[in-house]
């Protein structure tokens, strides 16, 4: 998960348009496009004040991660197919 | 009914209708890059009455039928369930006005984008991150193995379209 789509799911859980959010987080909305898109990184600190306007709490704790490198091979190989591919695969597969 | 599943032949029957809709669910994923089985079609159809009438007509070219056999009433059903499940002759296709964690089709379309299927077939598909809002919107725990993989989907793009990972 990236920090942007963390703000957007927040923002859109909570109702709110990117200019509410604005007006409750005092950022600038611009801004807060950018970091929705990813094109930026908003520190832990902002991330967690955008996340607290929505009405919702940022937890951070840590926890053991072990990357699933064989997973992130199969997802990557279907990142690279088109859509139409993807499909196409997936009924192979549920065919048998 | 036949265990078949072709969601193309239900989208061709959508399209045929001009109904207005957006795919989400199983199939949304899976064309999003998810590398899950799914085996029927979920859809938002836009609720607006002539769109619905356009919708009770693909229905009947489909053969459309409840579980237990009706033939479903959409303006009865919708008002009634939060989620409309039928099986066709192509297979399993359910109707959600407003998926959990959004406002429906409206709401939806906004980012959504159309995905080219092949057969002439380019619906409407509900965006990553909405499809992982409304994952997480459900809370239900046998969504979380889809929804970290549409999260790792999101990272995995993101460091794609930096060139950072994938060699091409």
């Amino acid at each position: 998960m990236t920090s942007g789509t963390l703000i957007r799911e927040a923002r859109l859980r909570a109702g709110l348009s990117q200019v509410e959010l604005s007006e409750r987080s005092g950022k600038d909305r611009a801004q807060i496009a950018r970091w929705e898109r990813d094109v930026v990184q908003p520190s832990f600190e902002t991330l967690r004040e955008l996340v607290r306007a929505c009405g919702f709490d940022l937890e951070a704790a840590l926890v053991p991660y072990q990357a699933d490198k064989k997973h992130d091979a199969r997802l990557q190989k279907t990142l690279q197919r088109s859509p139409q591919e993807r499909l196409q695969t997936m009924l192979k597969a549920r065919g048998g | 009914m036949p265990d078949a599943f072709d969601p193309i032949a239900v989208m061709q029957a959508l399209d045929r209708q001009r109904v207005t809709y957006i795919v989400i669910g199983g199939l949304g994923r899976v064309i999003h890059g998810s590398d899950e089985l799914t085996h029927g079609l979920d859809i938002v159809p836009s609720t607006r009455e002539e769109n619905l009438r356009r919708l009770g007509l693909a229905l009947d070219e489909l053969n459309a039928q409840r579980p237990k056999g009706a033939r479903p009433d959409l303006q009865r059903d919708l008002g009634r369930e939060p989620v409309l499940e039928l099986l066709t002759d192509a297979g399993e296709l359910t109707i959600v006005p407003e998926p959990a964690g959004t406002r429906g089709y409206d709401d939806l379309r906004r980012a959504a984008n159309r995905e080219p299927l092949g057969h002439g077939v380019r619906p409407w598909v509900a965006s990553i991150g909405d499809h992982t809002r409304m994952l997480a919107a459900l809370n239900r725990e046998q969504d979380l193995v889809p929804l970290r993989t549409l999260r790792r989907l999101i990272e995995l793009e993101r460091e794609l379209s930096r060139g950072l990972s994938i060699d091409r």
